[in-house]
């Protein structure tokens, strides 16, 4: 089976295969049909496949009779802040995110600046697959612009939504590892601003990515070593387009992805007390966190799209996913690891406490993940077998709001297919590494079954 | 009549209308197959100034890219300095985005190949036959290339041009041109060129926005500004592109249009004096570059139409000059292509030389006139038509390698279908416009009862 996800997080394929300018221009066509003739943001992260994948949505957008900008090479995140500070009508992302150099795709952005939902997404490929997409004539055709003033506004916005005070007058070193994404026009300003001494690396648009662009510990490894070498008070990982952040605490010790959004909910709500939104696969420890400051916290379906969504929905003060992302709502609904990075600065630099003990003040847990690649077709139908499997198992309770999430008293497994390629992820967690393998272990035996 | 398509495909290239036919997926489409064809390599790209412009090239541009293929982008510049880039660089090929002469609701992908000529015959025809099985090359991630500006191509086109032909001789009044680029490509670049010969130049739409300040094609009815401006600003000449710069027209130091046929005729008159040799044109062209070249003693060679029907010709008789009676001049030394450029060097390098006017110039030129009349035709229906006429004209000398041509005394008829649009031109040539016209339409009106 070939790799293409068309799905609530975008079109996403392989160059050279799946991802042809064809479909791109189809899909810019219908997004900009959907839209009506507006004025549309597109910018791209630093993949070779970038200029190639942003000519065919330009073709597509510009022959619908759309005005595009182009913003060239920036972050996600700075393209949505940029689409409510021009008062664009949408925008659309050309990054593959946190998956591997030979992938790409095309992340859709409304005019409020929020990821399309689910539902919008589902109108978006009925007029895909109609294929009858607004023709503009040449006297009402428009033409591109460049602009370069996104990451400046983006800047400006984080600057005016955190006191920078404490942080400026604290100096902290911080290593920075850009994976030479679209993060290195973006994360090594918004640290000098934060009064940081940078060490960056990897911090080149025109060079390929040094690793995965998936802040995790394995991806860590460079920046471990600066930190080390460094002595620097943090390290940072990014992905390629500026959502996901992967830590690295001033020990040298690369702290699980899964660290970023529990870290960032414990100083939220240290500042102010309120709802925290997460998806269905996330640490408990949210929970745990949560209920020392006693605050709510509201569980969605995998996906920035539901995140966004719940924020707004529910006046969160944080939000976000165990994979990296966090949304400061204060600077916008949407993952943005700028605004984390300042969120998590500020408050090391107010507090004066190290990374590694506001990391060990965190409830400590185990948590595991595997996948396993599976045929797109048979997919469903392996989580429905998966599903009845579990089903009457005692002392359990069973959440279909995102594939089958299974909570036991000292732990949870959740089963469900992934967004971005065609596999299932097992994730599970517990208090101690033997129950988290023990519950892998169940997981997987019905899995299979 | 069937209705009219709007999409012409043929081995000259793809050309359609935006809004309708033209969409950006059939031209990555055909951009992915050029670049599956050319083979990964360089491929030099540039447009004319057409609203649709964007949008065209950035499909190309994706296509091309798609391939494997890197792209030197010239931007906005005429077709001839796509051609010209192509050769300098040793590219695999060429895009030009232009419509060339047809109208604003237009446009097409012209193809260039590795010899810097227009793909025809047999190339175009493979070209074609990939972009139909729709299996193209597809670079894989780290291989894909990027674009690669080219902010100079148009010095490098004016410096080629004074190469071959050297300023305007010094010492002598500077000439006074009148120069209207129909705010297309020849905007960018014409006043420069004139200026950089040694003339004086007052420049009349030369603004590059694609919006037309008249029809494209440079022919009388379309210069009305143009001749009044050289009369107000007492020029010694005026020239009329259309918006890609590849077409040229004259208009003469009385503010009167001397007809597009006889620019190829003067450029003749002008290379023939210095380099008498082979000359070559379509057989639309004026018979008046028969007489002209047998002065000099030289021959003159008949093509279909098609500048690469022409250019092939050119390169099989050696010609030293040829070109296509709506325009085009074809100067070897400079690009196997259609060049306006080209064709106002020659001309105003004829005017110092001889110290003559425009309208003496004209005045010594045989007294022939040309008419061409069009009208919209559906292309199913040209063979039913040619072969009609075949057996009406038997009995007189006929060409029929490009519709009919009939050769009568004194006067000759071209019946043939568009390359480019879905219309049946009748080009008629005699002694006086009265006389052409009449036979033009005399044509015309059987034509229109052959299909009654």
């Amino acid at each position: 089976m070939k790799p293409l996800k068309i799905g609530v997080s975008g079109v996403r394929g392989v160059i050279g295969e799946t991802f042809t300018p064809e479909l791109v221009v189809g899909f810019a066509q219908a997004f900009g049909t959907y839209l009506g003739p507006g004025r549309i943001l597109v910018c791209r992260d630093t993949r070779p496949s970038g200029p190639m994948v942003a000519s065919a949505v330009m073709a597509g957008l510009l022959a619908t009779g759309c005005d595009v900008v182009d913003l060239g090479i920036c972050p996600t995140p700075s393209l949505q802040l940029a689409v409510r500070w021009l008062g664009a009508d949408g925008g659309i992302s050309i990054t593959a995110g946190h998956n591997p150099t030979q992938w790409n795709a095309l992340k859709f952005v409304r005019q409020d600046g929020l990821y399309l939902t689910p539902g919008q997404v589902e109108e978006l490929l009925d007029i895909y697959h109609q294929g009858r997409f607004e023709k503009a004539t040449w006297d009402v055709m428009r033409t591109r612009v460049e602009r370069s003033e996104a990451i400046p506004h983006h800047l400006d916005v984080l600057e005016a939504r955190f006191d920078l005070g404490a942080a400026n007058s604290r100096r902290l070193k911080v290593a920075v590892d850009c994976c030479n994404g679209s993060c290195s026009l973006l994360a090594p300003r918004w640290l000098a601003k934060l009064g940081c001494e940078v060490l960056a690396i990897n911090d080149d648009p025109s060079s390929p990515f040094p690793h995965t662009p998936e802040p995790k510990p394995e991806t860590a490894v460079q920046v471990r070593a600066l930190v080390k070498a460094g002595r620097a008070d943090v390290g940072l990982v990014h992905d390629a387009d500026g959502e996901r952040l992967g830590l690295v605490d001033e020990l040298g010790r690369a702290l699980s992805e899964e660290v970023t959004l529990a870290l960032a909910t414990d100083i939220a709500l240290r500042q102010r007390v309120g709802p925290v939104v997460t998806n269905v696969s996330t640490t408990m420890a949210i929970d745990r966190i949560a209920s020392r400051y006693g605050a709510t916290v509201v569980r969605t379906p995998v996906g920035q799209a539901y995140i966004s969504e719940a924020i707004l929905e529910h006046c969160a003060v944080i939000g976000g996913e165990g994979n990296g992302s966090v949304a400061v709502p204060r600077v916008q609904a949407s993952h943005d690891s700028a605004a984390a990075t300042g969120l998590l600065l500020c408050h090391l630099a107010e507090s004066g406490a190290p990374l590694s003990a506001l990391v060990d003040a965190l409830p400590q847990l185990t948590m595991l993940k595997e996948h396993v690649a599976i045929e797109p077709n048979v997919i469903y139908s392996a989580l429905q077998e998966f599903r009845d499997a579990v089903q009457d198992e005692a002392g359990t309770s069973v959440d279909l709001s995102d594939g089958v999430k299974v909570a036991f008293s000292d732990g949870w497994v959740h089963v469900r297919a992934s967004n971005t390629e065609s596999m299932i992820r097992l994730i599970v967690e517990a208090d101690t590494p033997s129950r988290a393998a023990d519950l892998m272990d169940w997981g997987r035996d019905r899995l299979r079954r | 009549m069937r209705a009219i398509l709007t999409l012409k495909i043929s081995i000259s290239g793809v050309r359609g209308v935006v809004g309708d036919s033209l969409t950006p997926d059939l031209l990555t489409r055909f951009s992915q197959a050029f670049g599956t064809y050319v083979g990964s390599g360089r491929v030099v790209i540039g447009r004319d100034t057409r609203t649709s412009g964007e949008m065209v090239r950035q499909a190309v541009v994706s296509g091309l890219l798609s391939a494997g293929c890197r792209i030197v982008d010239a931007g906005v510049c005429p077709t001839p300095t796509v051609q010209l880039l192509v050769r300098k660089f040793r590219a695999a090929g060429g895009i030009a985005i232009t419509a060339s002469h047809n109208p604003p609701e237009w446009n097409a992908l012209k193809f260039v190949g590795s010899d810097a000529l227009f793909l025809s015959g047999a190339r175009g025809r493979e070209l074609l036959d990939i972009y139909h099985q729709g299996e193209y090359s597809k670079a894989r991630s780290p291989r894909i290339r990027n674009v690669e500006t080219m902010p100079g191509a148009l010095d490098l086109h004016i410096a080629a041009v004074l190469e071959a032909l050297g300023p305007l001789p010094a010492g002598r009044r500077r000439p006074k041109v009148v120069l209207d680029a129909c705010n297309g490509a020849g905007s960018v670049v014409g006043p420069r060129l004139l200026e950089a010969l040694g003339a004086d130049v007052v420049g009349i739409n030369t603004t590059p926005d694609g919006r037309f300040p008249r029809p494209a094609e440079p022919t009388p009815e379309n210069l009305k500004a143009l001749c009044a401006a050289v009369r107000d600003h007492r020029a010694d000449i005026g020239f009329a592109q259309d918006m890609d710069a590849d077409r040229l027209a004259i208009v003469s130091e009385a503010g009167e249009p001397i007809g597009e046929e006889r620019t190829l005729v003067l450029a003749v008159e002008h290379v023939l004096r210095g380099t008498p040799g082979p000359v070559v044109a379509n057989l639309s062209t004026t018979h008046a570059l028969e007489p002209v070249a047998r002065r000099y003693g030289c021959a003159v060679y008949r093509t279909p139409v098609g500048e690469a029907n022409v250019t092939e010709g050119m390169h099989r008789h050696r010609a030293v000059i040829g070109g296509e009676g709506n325009g085009g001049v074809i100067y070897p030394r400079i690009n196997y292509a259609r060049d306006s450029l080209v064709g106002m060097g020659l001309i105003l390098h004829l005017l110092a030389d001889s110290g003559k006017t425009v309208s003496e110039l004209v005045t010594a030129l045989p007294a022939l006139e040309i008419v061409k009349i069009q009208f919209p035709f559906p292309s199913q229906r040209l063979g039913e038509v040619f072969r009609k006429a075949r057996r009406e004209y038997a009995d007189l000398p006929m060409d029929l390698r490009d519709g009919v041509k009939v050769m009568l005394p004194d006067a000759w008829f071209l019946l043939r279908g568009s390359n480019t649009e879905p219309v049946l031109r009748v080009v008629a040539e005699a002694t006086s416009e009265e006389a052409a016209r009449g036979l033009a339409e005399k044509v015309r009106d059987r034509v229109t009862e052959w299909l009654a």
